[in-house]
């Protein structure tokens, strides 16, 4: 009895040690560029011989990076509104009309873009947006990273939809709600969380996406990725680490809201 | 006025036909239940009414008005479905007052019909409470008010019942009852429990396979089923094999597996011939029992019988005799299972008072021939 005892115990600390050094391998390489974002030097090394916030200084008093920072967030934000409707409502749609040859097919064709390597497609939309006369704007950004948000936020919602009691919906035109009063009033309110977890995803993709920006972007709408690969090329300075230390907050932030949306309803009940 | 006609309705998935040729003619202010197993087409039914399924053939119409095509938010009728489907994310109040909202009703308006409904439902102190948190009877309640709220021409009944516990089950039956008396509402119940369509039901519709079979008064059905189906779907009986033996003008004579002839007394024009093939069917409560004179002459006297005599009023008495070969207790009866020559029959006893029966007794088991119902072997019923 004892002995088996023991024996779990050390199996639950060398299972322990294992995932912790998983997780410390992961976690390392951020670490490192944040310590060095701090450096006083213009050299990027770690550690750094001496602690500052002068890059953090230098990158306020920059007018490219908080431009580029300023193009990143439209064109996330837009990019997560427009994967999310699109996302949301094929999933939505392939799941009421599960049987129909349309709704088969749709699957497998929002798998697509993400078969694609980046560096054709950015090529080929390069091409034909310039065709279209919109080369350079937001707009192009926006559309190319949807092509890349939307399977995700789309997976997101089939997971989400499968759990769904779609009676409800029965249950709703029965009592009188058209589908657009249905939709709004018993799908979206029971599925917000979800639309909320896809969005951010779809907003994080559009934030470090690199190489189709690369392509579409001009210098007006340069994003950080491009502008960061710009200066490294030219100097490998600290200031990479701060841009970079600021898109790591970026993300753990929209991580704790997606975890706080999921989890919002569960604490209020906890608390009530 | 709000009474429905189904007219050849039929919905067939693929190759498969769930619904075949239904038609019946549903009046204002009746509680129609219909009947049958799972897989028989009552709930298909029941959601074409409600709009929920369109029919691939035939018509709806509800107050005279056609409404096969309309969809189920147009319609004026509302269901309660089988697991109530009550809205997660809305308190009980907003539940209730779901219906009133998507027609435009103001809040306060709607809150306090929803009130008033959620007390007659006595869900009354429930208002802000989380549907999720509800026990089953309370989930049927707050769905029940769900749907009266809307003031329904028809409510649409999907085994509400079928996921509580019998006690509760039952009390929700009468409370149905009730309410269905209150509002003078045309109501469709589904149910395979035979039991709470005959305390509900103002008519009862038996279906199988897709089809509607019967419909009629609860005892119209239960003393004149139109096939075996339903006289083995609605209780327990014995079902006999035989073949008739003698077709006269006034009494037909079955040679049957109970080791002995069954007589039964016939109408002038019946329909039976000589060699024909039938089931008998012998409810339990037609069966009397007796056990019988422990001396050996007076069970040889019996079974010298050949024909049993005609009685004055145009019945027949029908005698067999067996041994108990099981006793099992069902609470207010008693059933004994009786071996009869190659074939065994079950009977009950309701009156505990009674001697009771032990295995291995000889017992008499008669019965009046004319409480027999006859069956073709494709289960058809025989005119006798």
């Amino acid at each position: 009895m004892t002995s088996t005892l023991h024996r779990e115990t050390l199996e639950t600390l060398a299972f322990r040690a294992g995932y912790l050094a998983l997780f410390a391998l992961l976690v390392l390489p951020l670490l490192v560029v944040v310590v060095t974002s701090f450096a006083a030097s213009g050299r990027l090394a770690f550690p750094p011989e001496s602690y500052s916030l002068v890059w953090y200084g230098e990158f306020f008093g920059d007018l490219r990076w908080l431009t580029a920072f300023e193009n990143s967030i439209i064109v996330g934000v837009g990019t997560a509104i427009l994967a999310t409707v699109l996302g949301v409502l094929g999933a939505f749609g392939q799941e009421i009309d599960d049987d129909s040859r349309i709704g088969s097919i749709v699957g497998p064709l929002v798998l697509l873009p993400l078969l694609i390597p980046p560096v054709i497609l950015g090529i080929t939309l390069l091409m034909y947006f310039s065709e279209l006369g919109i080369r350079g704007s937001y707009v192009t950004l926006v559309l190319a990273h949807t092509l890349w948000a939307t399977p995700l936020v789309y997976f997101v919602m089939r997971s989400v939809f499968s759990r769904f009691d779609w009676q409800q919906l029965d249950a709703a035109a029965d009592l009188g709600a058209g589908p657009i009063q249905s939709f709004v009033h018993v799908v979206l309110p029971n599925v917000k969380q979800g639309v909320f977890v896809g969005g951010l995803l779809a907003f994080i993709i559009s934030l470090q996406e690199f190489v189709m920006a690369l392509f579409l972007s001009t210098a007006s709408t340069e994003t950080i990725p491009v502008l960061a690969w710009t200066e490294i090329r030219q100097a490998l300075d600290p200031m990479v680490s701060v841009v970079s230390t600021f898109l790591i907050l970026f993300s753990l932030v929209a991580l704790a809201l997606a975890v706080l949306a999921t989890n919002l309803e569960w604490v209020s009940r906890q608390l009530s | 006025m709000s009474e429905i006609t189904l007219q050849g309705l039929e919905k067939q998935y693929g190759e498969t036909t769930a619904v075949e040729d239904v038609s019946v003619e549903i009046n204002d202010g009746e509680l129609l239940c219909l009947l049958g197993p799972s897989g028989s087409g009552k709930s298909t039914t029941l959601r074409m009414i409600a709009g929920l399924e369109t029919p691939t053939e035939g018509a709806i119409r509800i107050g005279g008005e056609d409404v096969t095509e309309q969809p189920a938010y147009d319609r004026h009728t509302s269901t309660v479905f089988q697991d109530w489907a009550l809205f997660p994310h809305k308190s009980v109040l907003e539940n209730v007052a779901f219906g009133l909202k998507m027609r435009g009703v103001s809040e306060d308006e709607r809150h306090e019909r929803a009130e008033t409904m959620l007390e007659r439902v006595q869900m009354g102190s429930y208002d802000d409470e989380d549907p999720t948190n509800l026990s089953g009877g309370q989930k049927q309640r707050v769905a029940l008010a769900r749907s009266l709220a809307v003031n329904p021409d028809v409510l649409l009944l999907d085994e509400p019942l079928s996921n509580l516990d019998k006690r509760l089950r039952e009390d929700m039956q009468i409370e149905l009852r009730e309410i269905h008396e209150d509002v003078e509402e045309t109501f469709v119940h589904v149910t395979h429990d035979q039991d709470e369509a005959f305390t509900l039901a103002d008519r009862i519709g038996i279906m199988d396979g897709g089809q509607l079979i019967q419909v009629g008064d609860p005892d119209e059905i239960y003393e004149n089923p139109k096939n075996r189906f339903i006289e083995g779907f609605l209780g327990d009986t014995n079902f006999v094999e035989g073949t008739v033996e003698s077709a006269n003008p006034d009494l037909v004579t079955v040679e049957s597996e109970l080791d002995d002839t069954l007589t039964i007394p016939a109408g002038e024009d019946h329909e039976v011939a000589e060699g024909t093939p039938l089931e008998l069917s012998l409810r339990p409560e037609i069966l009397s029992i007796d056990r019988l004179a422990s001396d050996a002459e007076g069970t040889a006297s019996e079974a010298d019988e050949e024909h049993e005599p005609m009685l004055a009023d145009g019945s027949v008495l029908n005698t067999v005799t067996g041994t108990v070969d099981t006793v099992l207790y069902r609470g207010s009866t008693v059933r004994y299972s009786v071996s009869v020559g190659d074939s065994s029959v079950f009977v009950e006893r309701t009156d505990t008072t009674e001697e009771s029966l032990s295995v291995g007794d000889e017992i008499r088991i008669e019965w009046n021939g004319s409480d027999v119902l006859a069956f073709h072997t494709d289960g058809t019923r025989v005119g006798i």
